[in-house]
C-alpha cells in the first residue's frame, strides 16, 4: 500500500451543499500542483480527546444529554447557527444556569469550539448525520416526465419500441386524403424522396396531383428543444406532439407562397418518449379545384431536424416508429437547475425562482387540460353529464398527482373546496392548480403505509415509477398495486422487468450511463480547425450519435446487457461521414453501422471517440483528463481537487518531450504525486488515442512508439501493470472497483438517496449479485429497484433535532 | 405559417415567466405599460371587414350630394344601408373612388382581401381561385401592423398587445381568402373568432391570479398537515416552501389590486355556429371596448367571415349565403334587397361598436372612447357580381384619427394605397413615404381628410 495512493470510496455521508466539487475537467486539467486525497476514515480514533469535552460532560450534559441531544429538562437538540466566539460569549455569561460562573471564560472558549465542532453547527450535524432518505421534491427530469404522464395517461397509453423502425407513409392520388383516393401504405424508414416530374408511380398517380401523409413518432435522445425543417417546393404541413384536429401545426406550409423551398419549427419534446407525428404532403394546387392548371413539376421532400446542440440532419430512421403516440404535455417552463453537490441529481432545496417555475408549470398544465378537456376527461362540450365528468376527472388528477387516494381533509383542500361555486370548467382549473402547487405533489411523501395496506402497493409503484421512469405509474401498474400484486419481491421485479424495457425505462437507464461518464452536461467538444480539419461540428455531432448507438447496442442488442462490453467490446458505429477519420470504408451517405476499426484496437466506450474528445485539449491529448475520468468515474476513487490551477506546460517549450513525458515533469513535486501516481498511469495508457480519438500508436512523424504502459492499485489487492487501451479495458472489466462504483452510480441515478440509507450491507449484496449474475446490467437495475421500491428500511427513533 | 408573433409573445411571456427574481410568475396587468404623463391624446383604430361587396345603389350617396373637399356640410340623409349609423352622421366620413388597383397573382377575392390593407401583390403560390393565376401569401405586412409598430416603439404609447385581431365566424381554414392582417410578407396573423378564446388571453392573467389566491389558502393548510406527519428533520424544505408560499400569496394580493378594472361578462356556452353570428358579434364587440378601455391595445381589428364569406342571415329572413347572392346581377331585385338587409345588418354592428365606444368614458376623463377612436369599416370588393375592387366601400366613424367627419368624399378614382398610408400619418407616421406597391403612392397620402 506504501506505494499507491491513499484512497478512499465515494459514498460517505452526505457533503453539505455548498462545498460543490469541482465540474469535472475544471481544474483538473489545469491543474496539476499540490491535489491530494482524502485520507481514509479521519476520525480512527486515535486522536486525543478535545478539551473541551471534559467540560462538556461536568458541566454541561446532565441538562443538554449526551451529545447535545436533549433530556426532560431540556428536550431541545443543542443545535444552532452561531459561531465559536459567539457560543463561548454565551455560555461565559449564562452556563451554567444554575451557576454561571462555574465555566470561566477559557473553559467556555474550549466547550464552545468542541460542541460547534462535534454536533452544535450545520456542518457538524453533516458530518455526524447518518445517511438517510431525506424528503425531496420532484427534480426537474421528474418534473416534467411526471406532468406528462399525469396527463396523458388520461389520454392513452405509449406505443412500444418493438417491431419496424420508420414513419407509416400513405400515398394518395388526387390532393387531399381521402381513404377512397389512396393507392398504397407502406413503411418509409426516413423522408427523403426526389420523386422527379413522375410522382411516385407514373402508373398509379398523375404527376401533378399527389398527396402523401406520414404517420408515426418521433424519439428524441434528449430533451429539449428541436428544430424541425421540412424541405419541399410543394404543399406540407408538419405536427409534432399535437392534436392534428386542434392545432396550428408546428409547420404550416399548405399555402404555398413565394419562392421558399423551407420551413422550420421548434418545439419541446422529452428525450426518449416517442411523440406522434404527422407529415402531410401534397403535389396539387389547393383552392379551386382545377386540375388545368397544374403542371407536373419536380417534387421533392426531406424531413430533417435539429437536436439540441446538434446539426441539421434527416430524421434518421432509428427515432422513428410508425405507430403515433397520443400527445405529450411537455412543459416549455423553464426550472431552475436541480443541486448536484453531491454528484448526482437531488430535489433537496426549494428557492423563490423554483415556487416562480413551479406556478408557471401549474398554469401551463391547466391550460394544456383546458384546451383538450373534454377528450381528457371523456365528455363533449355541450353534454349533460359533463359538469359531473369534470369534477370526476379532478377527482382522479388529484389522486394520481399524489400518489393514491386522499385523505378526507386532502380531498376538501385539494379538490372539493377548488370546485365549489363556479362552473365546472373553473372548478377543475382551480383544483388543478391546488393539486399542482401541494407538497403531495411536488414532494415525494410516501404514504402511511402502515396503517393503509393499500397504500404500501400505491407506494411500492410510485418509488418503481419514480425509479425506473422518473415518472408516475402506468395504468398497468395501478391496476397491479390495487390488486396487490405488488406485494412480493417477484411480483414487484416482474413489473420492474416491464418498465425497464418501456420507452421511459430505456431513457432513463441510458440517462443514467450518461451520467455515470459524467457526459450529461458536456458540451460538444471543439478541436483547433489547423490540426484537426477534419473535425467539424457535424462530426462532433455524429460521434455523439455513434455513442448513443453503441451505449444502446450494449443496453439492449442483446439477451444481456453485459457491463463488460462497456470497457471490451472491439466494435465502433460508424457512419459515411465518419468512416474514413476512422479508417473504414464505407459510402459517403451510408447509416451508421457496426464496424471493427484498428484491426481490434478499440476498448468500448474507454476509446470511443467521443469520449476521447471530450478528455483532450483542442490541439492535444490530455492524459491527466483522461486519467482523472478512470480514477474517478470508473474506478470510483476521490480525488480532492487540487488548491490551484496550473496551465499545463506548453509543448513548444519542450520540444524533445512527448505529451507523456511532459505530464511527468510537470507532476513530478511530491505534493502532486499523491493524486498524479494513481492519475497518470491510467491516463498514460490511453496515450495511443489522439484528440479526436483516432489510434496513433506512433506519436511523431519520426514513428517513435508511444509509451502507453500504465498501472493501478486497486482498493484491495496487488497493483495491476498493463500496456495500452485493450489491456486497460480487461482490467476495467474485471475489477472490482469498477464493479463497485457503477453499482453505486446505478443506485444513485434510479433512486436517487444514499444507498448507505438503505443498509449498510447493500452495496456489497448489489455488486455481489452483479458480479454473480454476469454483470447485466439490466439486471443490476430491477436487483436495485426491487429493493428500493420497499423503502428504506425503518429508520429508528429519528434524531429529536427541531421537535417544536 | 401560423400567428408567429402570438407564438413568440409566448415564448417571451413564458421566459418572463421562470427567470427574475420575483416569486410570482404575472406580467403586471396594469390599464397600460405607459405612464400616467403620456404625451397628446391617445389615438385608437379599428378596422372592420364585411365581405363580397356592397350594393351600390343603396350605399352611395346620390351624385351631387357628396360634400366638397374643405366643406364641412352633412349630406341631406344617409343612404339605406348607413341608416343604422344615423345617430352618428356627424362622426361619419365616407370616401368614394378609392380604388384597390394591386393586380398580379391571385382572384379578385384573393386580392380583394389579401391586399385591402397591404397596398401590395400576393406572392405567387398554390392557391388557385374561381379564376387568375394561383397565389400565395401577401408580400408585405398591412397597415394596421405597420402603424402597431410604431406605437409599441414608443414608451408612452406601447400597450400590453399592440394590436388585437378579432374574427366572426372566420373558418377553420388558413388560406388567402381567411386572412387580411399580416405582421410582414408571408406571415398571416389568424383572427381569433372565439370569444372564450379572446377572453383568456385578455384576461387569462386574471383569472389565474384569482384562481391561485383563492386556493393557496388551502394548498398552506395543506403544507401544514403534510408537515406535521413527517420527521422532524425533513420539515425544513417544508417549512421554506410554505413561507415561499404566503410570499407569493402577498404578492397576488398586491397585483389584484393593482389591476383592478372591470372585466365583461360573456354569455357562456354559445356555440360557434351560423344563427349565433349576431351572438358572437356582441361578445366580440364587449371585448373590443373593453380591451380599448383597458388600454391593452390601441390597434384591433374585427373581421366578419371571410373574403367569399357565406353567412347566412336567416334572422333577417335571409336563407341564402351571401356570397352565392352577390353573385345574382343588379336586375335581380329581390337579390339587391337581400343583400341590402345584409349589409345593413353589418352597419347595426358598426352602430353598436360606435354607441358602446360612445357610451363609454375615456379613463383620464376627456370624453369618450369614440372621440379618440376611429371605427374603419371596409369590404374586399366594391361590388360582389363583378368582383371590382373600384369604389371599396370606405366607412369611418369616431374621432381618433383627426380626420374631418360628417362628409362624404369623392375621390377620382385613387390608388388604395394613399389611404393607407393617411391612416399611418393621422397616427404620426409621417416620415412613410410609400406603403405596398411604390408605385401606388407617388403623389402621397390622400388630402381633404383632415
Amino acid at each position: 500500500m506504501a506505494a499507491g495512493p491513499t484512497v478512499t470510496i465515494a459514498d460517505g455521508p452526505a457533503i453539505p451543499s455548498g462545498a460543490s466539487p469541482a465540474r469535472r475537467g475544471e481544474g483538473w486539467a489545469a491543474c496539476l500542483a499540490a491535489a491530494f486525497v482524502l485520507p481514509v476514515a479521519v476520525a480512527a480514533g486515535a486522536e486525543p480527546e478535545h478539551p473541551g469535552a471534559a467540560v462538556y460532560r461536568t458541566h454541561c450534559q446532565r441538562c443538554h444529554g449526551v451529545d447535545g441531544t436533549g433530556t426532560a429538562q431540556v428536550p431541545r437538540a443543542l443545535v444552532g447557527e452561531q459561531s465559536v466566539a459567539q457560543l463561548a460569549r454565551l455560555i461565559d455569561e449564562t452556563m451554567p444556569e444554575d451557576d454561571p460562573d462555574a465555566v470561566g471564560s477559557e473553559a467556555a472558549r474550549d466547550v464552545a469550539e468542541y460542541v460547534h465542532g462535534a454536533f452544535y453547527s450545520p456542518l457538524a450535524r453533516a458530518r455526524t448525520r447518518p445517511p438517510r432518505v431525506e424528503l425531496s421534491r420532484l427534480t426537474v427530469r421528474q418534473h416534467r416526465h411526471v406532468v406528462a404522464d399525469l396527463v396523458g395517461g388520461f389520454a392513452g397509453d405509449l406505443p412500444g419500441l418493438d417491431g419496424e423502425r420508420g414513419l407509416e407513409g400513405s400515398y394518395h392520388k388526387g390532393r387531399s386524403f381521402d381513404r377512397t383516393q389512396r393507392v398504397f401504405e407502406r413503411i418509409d424508414p426516413l423522408v427523403r424522396f426526389d420523386f422527379g416530374t413522375e410522382g411516385p408511380d407514373p402508373e398509379s398517380f398523375e404527376p401533378g396531383r399527389f398527396a402523401i401523409r406520414w404517420r408515426g413518432s418521433v424519439i428524441p435522445p434528449d430533451t429539449g428543444l428541436h428544430e424541425f425543417v421540412v424541405r419541399t417546393e410543394h404543399a406540407v404541413r408538419l405536427y409534432v406532439n399535437q392534436r392534428g384536429d386542434a392545432e396550428r401545426p408546428l409547420i404550416d406550409a399548405w399555402v404555398k407562397s413565394g419562392d421558399d423551398t423551407e420551413y422550420r419549427g421548434t418545439t419541446m419534446l422529452l428525450g426518449g418518449r416517442p411523440h406522434g407525428l404527422v407529415l402531410e404532403f401534397s403535389k396539387a394546387n389547393q383552392g379551386v379545384d382545377n386540375p388545368a392548371k397544374e403542371r407536373p413539376t419536380r417534387a421533392t421532400i426531406e424531413l430533417l431536424w435539429r437536436r439540441p446542440g446538434g446539426t441539421l440532419e434527416t430524421v434518421p430512421q432509428r427515432c422513428l416508429i410508425p405507430r403515433e403516440a397520443p400527445p405529450t404535455l411537455v412543459l416549455s417552463t423553464p426550472f431552475p437547475p436541480d443541486d448536484r453537490s453531491t454528484g448526482s441529481v437531488r430535489g433537496t432545496d426549494v428557492s423563490p425562482e423554483w415556487l416562480a417555475a413551479v406556478t408557471a408549470a401549474a398554469i401551463e398544465t391547466a391550460d394544456h387540460v383546458g384546451a383538450d378537456v373534454d377528450r381528457l376527461a371523456r365528455t363533449r362540450r355541450h353534454a349533460d353529464e359533463r359538469p359531473r365528468k369534470l369534477r370526476e376527472f379532478a377527482r382522479a388528477f388529484a389522486e394520481r398527482a399524489c400518489g393514491g387516494p386522499l385523505d378526507d381533509q386532502a380531498r376538501q383542500r385539494l379538490v372539493e373546496r377548488p370546485l365549489e361555486g363556479v362552473d365546472a370548467d373553473a372548478g377543475l382549473r382551480r383544483s388543478l392548480l391546488a393539486v399542482l402547487s401541494s407538497p403531495r405533489f411536488l414532494f415525494r411523501l410516501g404514504g402511511d403505509e402502515a396503517a393503509e395496506p393499500s397504500a404500501a402497493g400505491q407506494a411500492v409503484a410510485g418509488r418503481l415509477a419514480l425509479g425506473l421512469w422518473d415518472s408516475l405509474p402506468d395504468r398497468e401498474l395501478r391496476e397491479a398495486a390495487a390488486r396487490g400484486q405488488l406485494a412480493t419481491p417477484e411480483q414487484v421485479r416482474r413489473q420492474a422487468e416491464r418498465m425497464l424495457g418501456d420507452p421511459r425505462g430505456r431513457a432513463k437507464l441510458r440517462d443514467t450511463l450518461v451520467a455515470w461518464l459524467r457526459l450529461d452536461q458536456a458540451e460538444v467538444p471543439e478541436k483547433d480547425p489547423a490540426r484537426f480539419p477534419e473535425f467539424t461540428v457535424e462530426v462532433a455531432a455524429d460521434l455523439r450519435t455513434s455513442l448513443e448507438i453503441q451505449l444502446d447496442d450494449i443496453l439492449w442488442g442483446g439477451p444481456t446487457a453485459d457491463f463488460r462490453r462497456l470497457f471490451t467490446d472491439d466494435r465502433l458505429p460508424l457512419n459515411g461521414r465518419l468512416a474514413p477519420l476512422y479508417g473504414i470504408d464505407l459510402p459517403p451517405g451510408a447509416d451508421f453501422r457496426r464496424t471493427r476499426p484498428d484491426d481490434g484496437h478499440r476498448a468500448g466506450l474507454l476509446t470511443h471517440p467521443y469520449l476521447m474528445s471530450q478528455l483532450a485539449y483542442r490541439g492535444g491529448t490530455s492524459p491527466i483528463h483522461r486519467g482523472v475520468f478512470l480514477v474517478r468515474s470508473v474506478l470510483g476513487n476521490v480525488l480532492r481537487p487540487p488548491p490551484e490551477a496550473i496551465a499545463p506546460l506548453a509543448p513548444d517549450l519542450h520540444p524533445g518531450l512527448s505529451t507523456r513525458q511532459r505530464v511527468e515533469l510537470q507532476t513530478s513535486p511530491a505534493t502532486c504525486r499523491t493524486c498524479h501516481a494513481a492519475i497518470n498511469p491510467l491516463g498514460f495508457s490511453l496515450e495511443a488515442y489522439d484528440a479526436i480519438g483516432r489510434y496513433r500508436p506512433t506519436a511523431t512523424p519520426d514513428g517513435v512508439p508511444v509509451d502507453d504502459s500504465g498501472a493501478y492499485q486497486p482498493r484491495h489487492g496487488p497493483a495491476v501493470a498493463f500496456r495500452g487501451a485493450r489491456e486497460l479495458g480487461e482490467m476495467v472489466a474485471a475489477s472490482d472497483d469498477a464493479a463497485e462504483t457503477f453499482v453505486r452510480a446505478m443506485f444513485h441515478g434510479l433512486v436517487q438517496q444514499p444507498l448507505a440509507a438503505f443498509g449498510p450491507d447493500l452495496a456489497a449484496e448489489l455488486g455481489r449479485s452483479f458480479r454473480e449474475q454476469g454483470y447485466d446490467i439490466r439486471r443490476l437495475a430491477v436487483d436495485i429497484m426491487v429493493v428500493a421500491a420497499a423503502g428504506p428500511p425503518a429508520t429508528a427513533a429519528v434524531s429529536s433535532a427541531g421537535a417544536p | 405559417m401560423s400567428d408567429g408573433r402570438e407564438r413568440l409573445a409566448r415564448r417571451e411571456l413564458l421566459g418572463r415567466l421562470g427567470v427574475g427574481g420575483a416569486v410570482l410568475p404575472f406580467l403586471g396587468n396594469l390599464p397600460s405599460l405607459a405612464h400616467a404623463a403620456a404625451a397628446g391624446p391617445k389615438q385608437r383604430l379599428v378596422i372592420v371587414f364585411s365581405p363580397d361587396g356592397t350594393v351600390r345603389k343603396n350605399f352611395w350617396p346620390a351624385a351631387g350630394s357628396f360634400t366638397a373637399p374643405g366643406d364641412s356640410a352633412s349630406p341631406a340623409a344617409l343612404p339605406p344601408i348607413l341608416a343604422p349609423l344615423e345617430p352618428f352622421r356627424d362622426r361619419l366620413l365616407t370616401l368614394k373612388g378609392v380604388c384597390n388597383k394591386i393586380r398580379g397573382d391571385g382572384d379578385g377575392h384573393m386580392r380583394g382581401i389579401g391586399c385591402l390593407l397591404t397596398g401590395v401583390e400576393l406572392f405567387p403560390g398554390n392557391i388557385q381561385g374561381g379564376s387568375d393565376t394561383p397565389a400565395g401569401w401577401s408580400s408585405g405586412p398591412s397597415i394596421d401592423q405597420q402603424i402597431r409598430a410604431h406605437l409599441q416603439a414608443r414608451p408612452d404609447t406601447a400597450t400590453r398587445f399592440g394590436s388585437l385581431e378579432f374574427g366572426v365566424l372566420v373558418p377553420e381554414r388558413a388560406d388567402t381568402w381567411t386572412r387580411m392582417i399580416y405582421a410582414g410578407p408571408n406571415r398571416p396573423v389568424a383572427p381569433i373568432d372565439d370569444p372564450y378564446r379572446m377572453f383568456a388571453r385578455l384576461y387569462g392573467q386574471a383569472r389565474d391570479r384569482e384562481a391561485l389566491s383563492s386556493v393557496l389558502d388551502d394548498v398552506v393548510d395543506d403544507l401544514r398537515a403534510v408537515a406535521a406527519a413527517v420527521p422532524a428533520a425533513d420539515r425544513r424544505i417544508l417549512e421554506e416552501h410554505a413561507a415561499l408560499v404566503r410570499g407569493l400569496e402577498t404578492e397576488l394580493a398586491a397585483q389584484r389590486a393593482a389591476a383592478a378594472h372591470p372585466v365583461p361578462v360573456l354569455e357562456p356556452g354559445i356555440l360557434e355556429d351560423n344563427d349565433r353570428m349576431p351572438q358572437i358579434s356582441r361578445m366580440q364587440i364587449e371585448l373590443v371596448v373593453a380591451a380599448l378601455a383597458a388600454d391593452f391595445t390601441r390597434v384591433a381589428s374585427l373581421q366578419y367571415t371571410n373574403s367569399v364569406g357565406q353567412a347566412r342571415m336567416k334572422w333577417l329572413g335571409v336563407d341564402e349565403g351571401q356570397h352565392d347572392l352577390s353573385h345574382e346581377p343588379n336586375g335581380n331585385e329581390a337579390a339587391q334587397e337581400k343583400l341590402t338587409k345584409i349589409n345593413t345588418w353589418y352597419a347595426g354592428e358598426i352602430a353598436h361598436l360606435a354607441r358602446r365606444l360612445a357610451e363609454t368614458p375615456e379613463p383620464d376623463g376627456s370624453g369618450s372612447l369614440l372621440d379618440h377612436t376611429t371605427i374603419l369599416w371596409t369590404n374586399e370588393l366594391g361590388e360582389g357580381n363583378s368582383h371590382t375592387r373600384n369604389d371599396i366601400p370606405w366607412v369611418l366613424v369616431g374621432g381618433g384619427l383627426g380626420f374631418t367627419t360628417g362628409r362624404a368624399l369623392e375621390f377620382p378614382g385613387v390608388p388604395h394605397n394613399r389611404f393607407l398610408l393617411s391612416l399611418a400619418h393621422a397616427f404620426g407616421v409621417t416620415g412613410l413615404e410609400r406603403f405596398g406597391n411604390p408605385d401606388f403612392c407617388a403623389d402621397g397620402p390622400l388630402s381633404g381628410l383632415a
